[in-house]
């Protein structure tokens, strides 16, 4: 990855182009997110937004982005941008568009429409290696709708949709893995508390064509409970405790891009969440703790 | 028919405190509808919930517009135009207003003909109570809660969130109470609202427009700016320039909304018509520049929002 601009902290845009005014929340994970890819992406793209909390990102007559947004239905953003990309790519053959027009094409959706109803559509993308950017911001549920529990809901959280003291029962899906399988351009994950490591693999995204998938840890006050001031925090607990590994995939190889070392405990980051309070009250529920860092340790025994 | 608003911001507990009063009217022998408003605004947002509260079957559905009592967990709400505080505010809607400031100086301040009271807002460790705390005052200006209700409504909403939080809530939901019994029955149940008097405003006639100038184009960039999302903040952040190692943009960069700027000599500035005060910024300052100060006492000091 040292074949982009992006070496050093210092070397992060200074200069930030998103909109603010965003009916976001305040210490949206999600919305960070976006600030840093869209510095990093510029002005020249269209946005095909499938139904979720950044929907409401472009409300008449306001938007944050400085071109094209479109709004998709929730299964189809996917199948929105190969429209726009056929589009583009007709006015380019007439003539009426150079090559210095062009933009890029960005899908934006969040974990519910990526895992569940979107895949269909991401899958067929690739299938036709559609040249466009996902971008996935992953707040482990939907969002929008009050924070049921969607296919990449962690096992044990609690959700609106999921609570007692279990949380929910089933298992986060390995979205990386899936997108991977279809061997795409490319495949990273990120997140906006590493932001250098967020940098250089949206340039390195940027750098290259066909279907090119982000999948972005998007911590969220609202939906995991925390207070706000610490939605960074929490996006740093993630990687510190190997939970949210980061890594990418390019020609058939996935690399770990940062590996945690020593790796923290995973209850350091259970605990700094409201939804997984249940784990640690009334009474510690030190078999569940166990079971979900022994899932951690086997993931990273076999990067080591 | 009793027809009761909440007002507070996104993560202040209006739901609970309108589930609370629901469950209360309930237990009185009341049909009941609570819910709060399902809007696009997010934590830290203006956003409200209701109750309506009758003997007789309700057929009234959608949000009040002429309130009898009107509940507001925070006063920096009336201000903002976008909140909807008084929306409907007439000569018998009674306002319980969460502030240090005199129950008159808001009268007269909002120009309100009903009655106006005031409790001191909970202290800053006490806030996820407030959704309580704005049940129990309500209660108490309602003729046919008591204290038994409300205490039953508090524990039949809290329990599920887990046996501790019950009595903290209880605890703070019955000092509301007690703080205002003496004024007891001040809120009247407001008659029935009928359609048949319905007069239409002027409407003006806008003939169809072709569809290219009417569809919903933006041609602007970054309109979003228009969108004065700072006051969502109750707290400010402010740098203290000596201590700002203007370094590689911490805060600039992790600032979910893009509200921190840093100009050529690297000096941050913050947009405090746009940030939402989530103090992610605070928190990052590897030199501890940032600190946080509550916005009436920011604005005292002539700090322009
Ligand atoms: C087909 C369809 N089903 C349900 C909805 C309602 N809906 C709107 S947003 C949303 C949640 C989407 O979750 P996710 O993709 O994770 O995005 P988030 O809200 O978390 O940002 C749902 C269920 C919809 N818009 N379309
Ligand atoms: S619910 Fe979560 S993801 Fe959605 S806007 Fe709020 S913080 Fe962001
Ligand atoms: S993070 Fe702190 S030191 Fe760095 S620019 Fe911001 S205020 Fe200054
Ligand atoms: S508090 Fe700081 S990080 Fe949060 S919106 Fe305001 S300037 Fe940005
Ligand atoms: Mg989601």
């Amino acid at each position: 990855m040292s074949d982009t601009p992006y070496q050093h902290l210092r070397d992060l845009p200074a200069h930030h182009i998103l909109g603010t005014g965003t009916p976001m929340c305040a210490g949206c994970g999600g919305l960070a997110t976006l600030h840093q890819v869209y510095d990093i992406l510029g002005e020249k793209c269209v946005i095909i937004n499938a139904a979720g909390c950044m929907t409401l990102l472009s409300v008449y007559p306001c938007t944050p982005f400085h071109g094209s947004w479109l709004y998709t239905a929730m299964a189809s953003a996917p199948a929105g941008a190969q429209g726009v990309r056929d589009g583009l790519d007709i006015l380019k053959k007439k003539g009426r568009l150079s090559r210095e027009e062009d933009l890029e094409v960005v899908v934006l959706t969040g974990d519910g429409s990526a895992n569940g109803m979107g895949l269909s559509a991401t899958s067929g993308a690739m299938d036709r290696n559609l040249d466009f950017l996902y971008l996935c911001y992953d707040n482990e549920g939907y969002g929008n709708t009050g924070q049921q529990y969607s296919a990449a809901t962690p096992h044990a959280a609690r959700t609106a949709t999921s609570k007692g003291s279990l949380g929910y029962p089933g298992y986060k899906k390995d979205l990386f893995a899936i997108w991977a399988a279809h061997n795409p351009g490319y495949v990273a994950t990120v997140v906006a508390a590493e932001p250098l490591d967020l940098a250089r693999k949206i340039e390195r995204a940027r750098g290259l064509s066909g279907p090119r998938l982000i999948l972005a840890l998007a911590p969220c006050p609202t939906g995991w409970d925390f207070e706000p001031s610490a939605s960074v925090e929490i996006g740093k607990l993630a990687v510190a405790t190997g939970i949210w590994p980061l890594k990418e995939y390019v020609d058939g190889r996935v690399t770990h891009t940062k590996i945690p070392h020593p790796r923290l405990e995973v209850r350091d980051y259970l605990k700094a969440q409201g939804r997984f309070a249940h784990l640690f009250a009334p009474r510690e529920n030190r078999k569940m703790i166990a079971e979900i860092q022994a899932r951690v340790d086997r993931y990273w025994q076999k990067v080591d | 028919m009793y027809r009761i608003r909440f007002h507070g911001r996104g993560g202040q507990g209006m739901k609970t405190a309108g589930r609370i009063l629901g469950t209360a009217f309930f237990l009185a022998g009341f049909e009941v509808q609570d819910a709060p408003r399902y809007g696009a605004e997010r934590r830290g947002a203006p956003i409200f919930a209701y109750v309506r509260a009758s003997r007789n079957p309700i057929f009234e559905r959608g949000i009040i517009s002429r309130p009898d009592l009107i509940i507001v967990a925070d006063d920096h709400l009336p201000a903002m135009p976008g909140s909807g505080v008084l929306a409907g505010a007439g000569e018998q809607t009674v306002f319980l207003i969460y502030s240090n400031e005199e129950a008159s100086l808001w009268q007269e301040r909002l120009n309100l003909q009903g009655s106006v009271f005031t409790l001191p807002p909970l202290a800053e460790n006490e806030l996820r109570f407030r959704g309580a705390a704005c049940a129990g005052g309500a209660a108490a200006l309602l003729a046919e809660l008591d204290v038994e209700l409300l205490a039953e409504a508090v524990r039949e909403e809290i329990d599920p969130l887990g046996s501790e939080l019950v009595a903290d809530n209880l605890e703070v939901a019955l000092a509301a109470y007690a703080a205002l019994a003496v004024n007891r029955g001040t809120v009247h149940e407001g008659g029935p609202v009928s359609a048949i008097d319905y007069a239409s405003p002027d409407w003006l006639k806008l003939p169809c427009e072709e569809t290219l100038l009417s569809a919903p184009a933006i041609h602007a960039p970054a309109t979003s700016e228009m969108s004065q999302t700072g006051l969502w903040r109750s707290e400010r952040p402010l740098i203290d320039e000596s201590r700002c190692k203007r370094c590689w943009w911490i805060c600039s960069t992790f600032c979910p909304d893009g509200a921190i700027q840093v100009d050529e000599e690297r000096r941050p500035h913050i947009d405090y018509g746009h940030c939402k005060g989530c103090m992610v910024c605070l928190n990052q300052c590897p030199t501890h520049a940032i600190t946080a100060v509550p916005e009436e006492e920011a604005a005292a000091q002539g700090e322009k929002p």
